[in-house]
């Protein structure tokens, strides 16, 4: 048997769904968390009968005439693919509105059941609903629910087993089936609203109108000042830095690190001297080696994703939508873009993804080609090894991090903007404001382990893959001899990734290490760390002070020879250029357009070059006067780069010119 | 010489849209802030969207309330939802 859920945009589908599933789907409290459908099976302890129960969780909707492309999935699914009965959710603080939709699935010919969900919040607003008397005049079954504490469940999932087969009659007899006759359909859409107006009237009571100024909208008009909403955000990002990175996350990564050293040693002890002195290497290395430097990050983006998913749960996001549109629209974005970016904080591939919202080409291609540039979860080690490492783990940098990608990406619009000259193209923007409710320490929790979760297995798999390979093809020569003690240069990673680190010179990194270790960045961004740790042969990048005791060679900084001007060059270079091939093949899927997706990676390789550079250059300046290394190629690539963009900008007003000429 | 008839024209059609924005009919964007106001007309050559706005319960005869002006967005109270919209989709909501 298999169920639909169904219901408009933040009634809460994923949220049930994980709950009678026991899966784990992002949730977040803002309208279009969910693009695609998911499905599952009912948990054992919630199907009482024989057979297993499929649940199809769909993307939300306003009404069965979709308006967006993850709206049709819905209403091609409940049309098309039979599902045996629909679960239909139900906002219970807004059934004025929502009825719409029942309404039209009643018609369908399959079973309905009407999941009153957030019924935990009806007694806070003040709104009573005669659940009876609504099933009554729904014609199906009506069960009360709240999917974040998993009340009603069970009773639902039960009642579906048995409405199963049984079909109900529509209450409004609207004629579903596709009305040719556009006024014929204007006439019955405005009727069935007046039925579910009349509906709503004789079921609910409510003390307070919803359209009165509430605590709510006060605290909106402060978080989503025109002035303050900014700063907000700022000291928002700030503090969950500071708190993963500075104080509580590098608690648990100290413990963490001491159990991988404790490990390396054991393995160490376990391999004897009989072991060929080759193959320890790699193990020890290599493998333990670049994997443990990548797991130690691991209790500070745990505690980094607690608290987003917190912020996530909390309705925060979508006000930060609402503040970023003004900016965004005067580089011909909308403040939809801000949903993929938020989302790419995780990961860009679903970021990406997510940019399926939009429904302009242009708009869409658009910030599918710059979301890549929000620091993902992948990113985060390499941010918080060079905040450790260079500068005594100040959250400030995590920070500035997310502001200035919001800053190329805004840049980075008004550059596409320039060059398309589509600009102009009308975009409404439109959000649900969803209720702020304090955010659930248990979700959180859930949604922290499964990143967690999935962080180790990409740790434990294409990380250690990499790490051995790197590590191998630093252990060897062309002629497959091992490198010989101080002839580093000869081997074959030193081979291939130096004719690179020479175009890095001008950025202040031309070592063929630090060049290796942002070309394995693009397999996997964790890999920077990952191989930093095997061509430096450094384990424990996070208590930096035991390490300067154990190795006696200086601190990590020295021994990878940066100064701090030229360690956030190369941070950035690395968190600005071209995301992971995953990612780009998502930008592949959702651009649709060849020349869009060479455009993208070109541009993205632009910026991270074009950022490096400024920053190292101007950076040496200011802190010693002279310009770096480099100062002139570097210029010079700089200007290929920005001249490129500019010719592309003036042949585009050359052609509008002469567009405007033939149109007169 | 060329170029100046370009601009010329760039500059009338900018002289165009300044001089619409004065006609224009009474809608959301100038609305006071806690009153009730009944929607004339959704004015949008874009279907989809009226479409849309529609199945929100924002249509001609409905009753709207602006909540609040946020940046340069619009808190709107529609049936029991608040939504977010900019000014130009609020310019398109006669009342």
């Amino acid at each position: 048997m298999k169920i639909a859920l169904t219901g408009n945009p933040n009634s809460g589908k994923t949220t049930l769904f994980n709950a009678i599933t026991g899966k784990i789907e992002y949730v977040g409290n803002w309208p279009g968390v969910t693009i695609a459908k998911k499905e599952g099976d009912v948990k054992k302890a919630l199907n009482k009968g024989e057979s297993r129960i499929r649940v199809v969780d769909l993307p939300g909707t306003y009404s069965l005439s979709p308006f967006t492309g993850e709206e049709s999935i819905t209403s091609e699914f409940v049309k098309n693919e039979n599902p045996d009965v629909i679960i239909n959710i139900v906002d219970a603080t807004n059934l004025s509105r929502s009825l719409f939709f029942t309404t039209q699935l009643l018609e369908l010919g399959i079973p309905v059941i009407v999941a009153l969900n957030k019924c935990d919040l009806l007694h806070k607003k003040g709104i009573v609903i005669k659940r009876a008397e609504l099933a009554e005049k729904l014609g199906c079954l009506v069960i009360e629910t709240a999917s974040t504490q998993g009340h009603g469940l069970p009773e639902l999932i039960e009642q579906a087993r048995i409405v199963y087969g049984h079909q109900q009659t529509a209450p409004f007899p609207g004629l579903n089936a596709n009305v040719k006759d556009h006024a014929a359909d204007d006439r019955i859409k405005h009727e069935r609203f007046a039925f579910v107006e009349q509906l709503v009237k004789v079921v609910e009571m409510r003390n307070v109108a919803s359209n009165k100024q509430t605590g709510q909208d006060a605290a909106d008009r402060i978080i989503a000042h025109r002035v303050l909403g900014i700063p907000i955000f700022a000291a928002v990002i700030y503090v969950v830095f500071s708190i993963s990175q500075t104080h509580v996350g590098p608690l648990f990564a100290d413990y963490l690190v001491g159990w991988i050293d404790s490990f390396y040693e054991y393995v160490e002890g376990l391999m004897g001297a009989d072991v060929s002195p080759v193959l320890s290497s790699l193990l020890l290395d290599g493998i333990i080696g670049g994997v443990g430097a990548v797991m130690g990050f691991l209790p500070l983006i745990m505690v980094l994703f607690f608290l987003l998913a917190l912020l996530e749960d909390s309705g925060y996001m979508a006000r930060v939508a609402v503040v970023m549109d003004r900016y965004l629209k005067r580089v011909g974005l909308s403040g939809k873009s801000i949903i993929p970016m938020v989302i790419g904080t995780g990961c860009a591939i679903p970021g990406v993804m997510a940019t399926r919202t939009i429904r302009d080409d242009r708009q869409r291609r658009t910030t599918a080609m710059l979301t890549p540039f929000m620091p993902c979860g992948a990113k985060l080690p390499v941010i918080a090894l060079f905040a450790g490492v260079f500068f005594s783990d100040a959250a400030w940098v995590g920070t500035a991090m997310y502001f200035v990608a919001i800053l190329i990406i805004i840049t980075g619009a008004l550059i596409v903007k320039r060059i398309t000259n589509e600009g102009s193209a009308k975009s409404y923007f439109i959000m649900e404001l969803p209720d702020y409710r304090l955010p659930s320490l248990k979700r959180a929790f859930i949604s922290m382990i499964s990143r967690a979760k999935a962080f180790i297995i990409r740790a434990a798999t294409i990380i250690l893959l990499c790490n051995a390979v790197v590590h191998l093809m630093q252990t060897f020569t062309w002629s497959f001899q091992v490198v010989e003690p101080g002839m580093e240069n000869t081997s074959i990673l030193a081979g291939i990734a130096s004719p690179f680190a020479f175009l890095l010179i001008p950025l202040g990194f031309g070592a063929w290490q630090l060049a290796a270790a942002a070309i394995a960045g693009f397999i996997a961004k964790e890999n920077v760390v990952g191989v930093l740790a095997v061509v430096y042969s450094i384990t424990n990048f996070i208590d930096t002070e035991e390490f300067v005791l154990l190795s006696g060679a200086g601190d990590v900084a020295a021994v990878m020879g940066l100064t701090s001007v030229a360690a956030l060059a190369y941070l950035m270079f690395n968190l600005f250029t071209p995301p992971c091939f995953a990612a780009i093949g998502a930008m592949n899927a959702e651009m649709d357009s060849r020349n869009w997706l060479w455009a993208g990676i070109g541009f993205q390789f632009g910026v991270g070059y074009t950022v490096a550079y400024f920053v190292y250059q101007v950076g040496t300046l200011m802190t010693t006067g002279n310009f770096g290394a480099g100062v002139i190629p570097g210029l010079l690539g700089v200007m290929f780069i920005a001249g490129v963009i500019v010719f592309l900008i003036r042949r585009n007003d050359h052609k509008s010119k002469i567009e405007l000429k033939e149109a007169v | 010489m060329e170029l100046a008839v370009v601009n010329n024209i760039i500059k009338s059609r900018y002289h165009n849209k300044k001089l619409s924005l004065v006609s224009e009919r009474p809608n959301l964007s100038e609305a006071v802030i806690n009153v009730p106001y009944i929607i004339k007309e959704v004015n949008t050559t874009d279907q989809n969207m009226k479409d849309f706005l529609f199945t929100l319960g924002c249509y001609e005869g409905e009753t709207v309330t602006v909540i609040s002006v946020l940046a340069d967005n619009y808190v709107i109270s529609v049936k029991d939802a608040r939504y977010s919209i900019d000014k130009d989709l609020a310019r398109t909501i006669l009342v």
